[in-house]
């Protein structure tokens, strides 16, 4: 018997497979109202700090929950838990989360009708940016002190978010870093990025950033919610 | 780095292929590679190259398809390569602009060797 060579077209996205899969849960979490948040930044960058700030601001008002992934330790899990139900992923080494950590995760949660679920996803600017985590909003964490240049530098990254969030303002008075400038940088690449300055430990920010969570979730399930909404301004 | 863990998948794929088309061994796998793909070329091959020697198929080679990346005006339908990043129309300056290639890690073909039946007698 002898042999012969066939070439077979293909053409298809490596991730098409993960994507619709991420896809089918993203829609799992739409009919049961969660609205998923997934949060990258650098390492360091405040992530963590944004989403105790985002519970205490929140109080028993909005039911949401946390999951936290780091390479190791729960260190991050136990911060939070005082606020939310939270589970930590532990990678054991690579570099993000990816969707089959996630649903692990989500069984490990003691309920599943939650209004906000928050991925917190690896410090890590790059990898993270290739996996869809079946998230309704991905939020960019941009820290003063790692400097206004940094958004071009990750194109991917800010590209595939829909807003970005510049943390610890309190210490503009002490870094070279304009707020405009890594906005703008940033808006080079997505024009459509929502953006918003916090101090989580101030609390200056997070009321307009509750307040855009709140009108995301609102613009994509309806307005279902809105007599659950507590002003605190 | 994540190469590792999507060319894992990318030879999971190719192997699916093989079995599917009654393959004996692949010789050859092409991929498409963007600015926004999220993989880097070089990285890409390192991780094939580990992998691949522990496939069953361990002679075979990789082609990469390096492609800018393009994308098409909202506003005037221009069509374009972006460079730099920067997102904006060269004709009328929109940068409602969508990506139409180079924003993914893509298989385009994968090159088999498969049995050849022997011709009948006429």
């Amino acid at each position: 018997m002898t042999t012969t060579t066939r070439t077979i077209p293909v053409n298809r996205d490596v991730q098409a497979h993960r994507k619709q899969q991420a896809a089918e849960q993203r829609d799992a979490f739409t009919r049961r109202g969660t609205f998923v948040v997934n949060l990258v930044s650098s390492p360091g960058a405040g992530k963590t700090s944004l989403l105790e700030a985002t519970a205490r601001y929140w109080g028993n008002s909005r039911r949401m929950a946390v999951l936290v992934g780091d390479l190791a330790t729960e260190r991050d899990a136990e911060r939070l838990r005082p606020y939310v139900p939270v589970e930590q992923l532990t990678t054991g080494g690579a570099c993000h989360l990816e969707l089959s950590l996630i649903q692990q995760g989500l069984q490990r949660l003691p309920d599943d009708d939650y209004e906000f679920l928050f991925i917190e996803n690896i410090g890590n600017l790059v990898c993270p940016a290739s996996h869809d985590l079946a998230e309704h909003l991905r939020v960019a964490l941009l820290s003063t002190t790692e400097g206004d240049d940094k958004p071009g530098k990750y194109p991917k990254m800010f590209r595939t978010s829909q807003a970005i969030v510049v943390s610890k303002t309190d210490l503009l008075p002490h870094v070279p870093f304009s707020v405009d400038a890594a906005v703008a940088d940033a808006r080079q690449i997505q024009p459509d990025l929502a953006a918003f300055s916090v101090c989580a430990s101030t609390g200056e920010g997070i009321a307009d950033w509750c307040r855009y969570l709140d009108h995301e979730r609102e613009r994509l399930f309806g307005s279902h919610m809105a007599e659950q909404k507590v002003d605190r301004t | 780095m994540h190469e590792v863990s999507l060319v894992q998948s990318l030879l999971n794929q190719v192997e699916r292929l093989r079995e599917a088309h009654g393959g004996t061994t692949v010789t050859r796998i092409e991929v498409e590679i963007g600015p926004l793909s999220g993989v880097e070329p070089v990285l890409v091959r390192e991780a094939f190259d580990l992998l691949v020697a522990d496939s069953d198929w361990p002679a075979a080679e990789l082609v990469i398809d390096e492609v800018p990346l393009s994308a098409r005006c909202k506003q005037c339908d221009a069509t374009f390569n972006i460079e730099s990043f920067r997102f904006e129309c060269p004709q009328c300056g929109s940068r409602a602009v969508n990506v139409t290639r180079g924003d993914q890690f893509r298989l385009l073909n994968v090159t088999l060797e498969t049995p050849q039946p022997m011709e009948s007698p006429a």
